[in-house]
C-alpha cells in the first residue's frame, strides 16, 4: 500500500524546509486550513490523515497497530520516508504532539522543531504528584458520548451514505460529520489517546520545540503544559491569550505569529 | 461587540422562545453564553438569566467539555454547524442530561455567534441505548462469530481431510468389494459342481441301492438254486455210506466221508450268504423284547461246551442277575454264538474263554464282552474283521473253519436291534468283542 494515498498525504507550498502537519483526535487535516497556508510561501507544507481518520484508507487500520500513539507515530516516520523528509518542522496538535514526541525519539535526525499545540503527556490524574485534569471515570464518560454518536441517529447511516459515492449532495453531509465514521477506530483512537503515559518520554527529545498553551483549556490545563516544558529539554513555553483547545481554528492569527515569531529566532541554529 | 440573540428582540419574541419546548441558546466564539431561553434555565435547573454572561463549558460534563473541545467546536469552526450532537449536559445541582444539540455558526452585527438548540433526549437516549446494547452485543456475536468461523474452518478442513481418506477407504473396499464378488462368483461355481455332485451322488446312491437290491435278489436266488444240489449230494453220500446201494471200501468210504465234509462247507457258506444277503436287503424280522441276558448266556453254553472240551479250553460266564436288554432272543443267541464259535477257533489248547456282562447306565446301554486269550488280531486288521470274507491273518499252518461272514452278520444283526458290536485286541495275549444291546 502506497503511504501517501494510504494517510491521503497533501503536499503544497513553495519553500524547501518541509512543514508537516499532524492532525489531533476527532479531527483530520482539514482543521490546519486556517494556519497552514499562512506557511505555503516559505516551507513545504505536508499534511495528512492517521490510518482511520478523514480520508485516510479504512481498509489498511490495524487494530493492534493503532491501539498505542506508537502506530501513530509510524504513520509520520512512513510519511516522513515516502518523501525523504529531513529537517522537519513538525506542527502537532493535541494528542499530536506526543506522537512528535514518540517519532523525534526514534529518529531524531529527521527533525528540526517539535511545535506542539496544546501537548499533554498524561491525561489522567495521578495523585499526588501529577494532574492531567481528568479521572478514569471522565475519559469514561467520554467513551460513552462518543458511543451514542458514533453510532447515534446523526452517523448510524454513514457507511451507507459512503456507499453512495453518486450522490454528491450525501457526500457533502459527510464532510460535516465527524472525520472519523468509523466507531471501533474512533473509539480506539480516543483510548489510545486518553490512557496513555508519555511523561517518561519527554525527557528522550533531543529536537528542540515549542509549547503553545491556550488559557482555560479544559483538555491541556496551563500546569500540565508547565509540567511538558520543565520536562523537554530545548523546549519554549509561549501561554496564548486564545482559550479553549484549538486555537488554530479559534485564534489562527495568533498560532501562525507564535509559530512564526519562534522560527525565525531559532534561524541559524 | 457580540450582540444578544434574545437582547435585540422584542419582549413578546422573548416570550415566544420561552415557550418553546427546546433549549435555545447563543455563545460567542470565546465560548461566552450570550443568551438562553427560559426553556434551559429550567432544564437544567436555573432560575431565569443565571447563565447568561458565563461559560458555555459549565453547562456541560467533564466528559461533554472534552467532546465539546474535540468534535463538537472543530464542526463548527470548519462547517459552520452541527447537527444532532449528543451531549452530555450538567445540571446546576450536578445531575446529568442527555441532549442533542443542533448548532450554527453565523455572523450578526460583526461578531460570530453560535445559536444552538438543545433537546431532551430521555426517551431517545432510551433507544440508543438499546441501540448501543445491541450494537456492542452484535459486535461480541460477530468476534464469536468469527471465532466459531475459524473453528469450522478447521473443522471443515479435517472434514476435508477425512473426505480424503474416505474416500480413498472407499476405492479400497470398492476393490474388496469387486475381489469379493468375483469370489462369490467362483464359489457359485463351486457351489453348483456341489449341487450337481450331490445330485450325481443322490443318482449313483439311488443305482447303487438298485445294484444291491439286486445282488441281494440274486445271491437269495441263487443260494436256493446251489442248496438243493448240494443237499442232493449230502443225501446221496449218505446212501452210499449206509451201504444201501452195495458195500463200499474203506478208500470208498474215505472218499465219501471228504465230500460230505466239503458238501457241509459248502451249505453252511451258502446259509451264512443267504443270511447276510436277507439282512442287507432288509429282509430280517427283529422280534424285539425284555431279555434276562444271564438266562441268554446260560441257553447257549451247552451248545459250545463239546467244542470247548475238545479245544482243551477252559470257560466262565460272569453275570451279574437281574441284568435286562432289549433285544431279538433267537438273534442274540446267534451272536454270542458266533462269537463263543470264534474265540474257542481261534484260541491254542490250555486256553480261557468268558463272559462278561455289565450296565453302562450313562449309555442306557447293556454290554456283554466276549473275551478270549488267543491269537489276537492285528492292529491293522482290527478294523476289517466286521467286513464279509475278511479273514484273520493267523500265521498258522492249519486254516480254521469258517465262511468269513459270521462277523459281518453279527454286527449287522446287533445294529438291526438297535446296537452294536466291536472289538479290540491285543496281538498274543487275545482279542474282547462287546457287544451293545439297548438296556431294558
Amino acid at each position: 500500500m502506497d503511504v501517501l494515498t494510504r494517510n491521503n498525504v497533501k503536499v503544497a507550498g513553495r519553500g524547501t524546509q518541509p512543514m508537516l502537519f499532524a492532525h489531533g483526535f476527532g479531527c483530520d487535516q482539514n482543521m490546519w486550513r486556517f494556519v497552514a497556508p499562512a506557511f505555503a510561501e516559505d516551507y513545504r507544507l505536508v499534511l495528512f490523515d492517521y490510518v482511520g481518520s478523514g480520508r485516510s484508507d479504512l481498509s489498511a487500520y490495524d487494530a493492534t497497530r493503532y491501539a498505542t500513539l506508537d502506530g501513530y507515530a509510524e504513520d509520520v516516520l512512513d510519511v516522513c520516508r515516502a518523501l525523504d523528509l529531513r529537517d522537519v518542522v513538525f506542527v502537532g496538535h493535541s494528542v499530536s504532539a506526543m506522537v512528535g514526541v514518540l517519532a523525534a525519539t526514534r529518529e531524531p535526525e529527521r527533525f528540526a522543531h517539535l511545535i506542539m499545540i496544546g501537548p499533554s503527556p498524561r491525561y489522567i490524574n495521578e495523585a499526588p504528584e501529577y494532574v492531567g485534569g481528568f479521572e478514569r471515570s471522565d475519559i469514561e464518560g467520554l467513551l460513552d458520548t462518543m458511543d451514542r454518536n458514533y453510532i447515534g441517529w446523526a452517523n448510524y447511516l454513514a457507511p451507507a451514505i459512503m456507499a453512495n459515492a453518486d450522490r454528491p449532495e450525501l457526500g457533502q453531509e459527510l464532510a460535516e460529520s465527524f472525520c472519523s465514521t468509523d466507531p471501533v477506530i474512533a473509539r480506539r483512537f480516543a483510548e489510545a489517546t486518553f490512557f496513555a503515559d508519555n511523561r517518561a518520554d519527554l525527557s528522550k527529545v533531543r529536537v528542540p520545540s515549542l509549547i503553545l498553551q491556550c488559557s482555560e483549556d479544559i483538555i491541556a490545563p496551563q500546569s500540565v503544559g508547565e509540567y511538558v516544558h520543565r520536562a523537554l529539554p530545548a523546549s519554549t513555553l509561549r501561554l496564548m491569550q486564545a482559550t479553549g483547545h484549538c486555537p488554530q481554528m479559534s485564534a489562527p492569527e495568533e498560532t501562525v505569529a507564535l509559530i512564526r515569531e519562534y522560527l525565525s529566532s531559532r534561524d541559524g541554529d | 461587540m457580540a450582540t444578544d440573540i434574545g437582547a435585540d428582540r422584542s419582549s413578546g419574541d422573548r416570550g415566544l422562545l420561552d415557550s418553546l419546548p427546546c433549549g435555545v441558546i447563543s455563545f460567542d466564539d470565546s465560548g461566552r453564553v450570550l443568551y438562553a431561553n427560559g426553556t434551559v434555565h429550567t432544564m437544567l435547573g436555573y432560575t431565569a438569566g443565571e447563565l447568561e454572561g458565563g461559560h458555555v463549558e459549565r453547562l456541560l460534563t467533564i466528559a461533554g467539555r472534552i467532546f465539546y473541545q474535540t468534535h463538537f467546536f472543530p464542526l463548527l469552526r470548519l462547517h459552520g454547524r452541527v447537527r444532532e450532537v449528543f451531549l452530555l449536559l450538567r445540571t446546576k445541582s450536578g445531575t446529568e442530561l442527555g441532549a442533542l444539540a443542533n448548532a450554527t455558526r453565523t455572523t450578526r452585527d460583526g461578531a460570530s455567534v453560535v445559536d444552538c438548540v438543545l433537546v431532551e433526549v430521555h426517551e431517545r437516549r432510551k433507544y440508543e441505548e438499546e441501540l448501543l446494547r445491541a450494537r456492542q452485543s452484535a459486535d461480541r456475536a460477530n468476534g464469536e462469530l468469527q471465532a466459531q468461523a475459524r473453528v469450522l474452518q478447521q473443522t471443515l478442513e479435517q472434514l476435508r481431510e477425512q473426505a480424503v481418506e474416505l474416500e480413498m477407504q472407499a476405492q479400497q473396499l470398492q476393490e474388496q468389494t469387486a475381489e469379493l464378488e468375483m469370489q462369490q462368483e467362483a464359489l457359485q461355481e463351486v457351489n453348483d459342481q456341489l449341487l450337481s455332485q450331490r445330485d450325481e451322488l443322490e443318482r449313483a446312491r439311488a443305482v447303487a441301492n438298485e445294484a444291491n437290491q439286486a445282488k441281494s435278489q440274486f445271491l437269495s436266488t441263487m443260494s436256493h438254486e446251489l442248496r438243493t444240489p448240494l443237499n442232493a449230494i449230502g443225501g446221496y453220500v449218505q446212501l452210499m455210506e449206509m451201504e444201501v446201494q452195495g458195500p463200499i471200501t474203506d478208500d470208498q468210504r474215505q472218499s465219501l466221508d471228504r465230500i460230505a465234509r466239503s458238501q457241509r462247507h459248502l451249505l453252511r457258506l451258502v446259509n451264512d450268504i443267504l443270511d447276510l444277503a436277507r439282512i442287507e436287503a432288509g429282509r430280517v424280522d427283529y422280534r424285539m423284547e425284555a431279555m434276562d441276558v444271564e438266562s441268554v448266556v446260560v441257553s447257549v453254553v451247552p451248545m459250545l461246551e463239546p467244542q470247548l472240551a475238545a479245544a482243551d479250553l477252559t470257560f466262565e460266564a460272569t453275570i451279574a442277575p437281574g441284568l435286562r436288554a432289549r433285544g431279538d432272543r433267537e438273534k442274540t443267541q446267534q451272536i454270542l454264538i458266533n462269537l463263543l464259535t470264534n474265540a474257542v477257533k481261534f484260541t491254542p489248547p490250555h486256553g480261557h474263554v468268558s463272559v462278561r456282562a455289565h450296565h453302562d447306565e450313562p449309555a442306557k446301554q447293556l454290554l456283554v464282552d466276549v473275551h478270549d486269550t488267543g491269537i489276537g488280531i492285528p492292529a491293522e486288521q482290527l478294523a476289517s474283521v466286521f467286513e464279509p470274507f475278511v479273514r484273520v491273518e493267523t500265521g498258522q499252518t492249519h486254516r480254521p473253519e469258517g465262511t468269513g461272514l459270521g462277523l459281518a452278520i453279527s454286527r449287522d444283526l446287533a445294529r438291526g436291534m438297535g446296537g452294536d458290536l466291536t472289538a479290540r485286541s491285543e496281538p498274543g495275549l487275545g482279542s474282547t468283542f462287546t457287544l451293545r444291546l439297548p438296556a431294558a
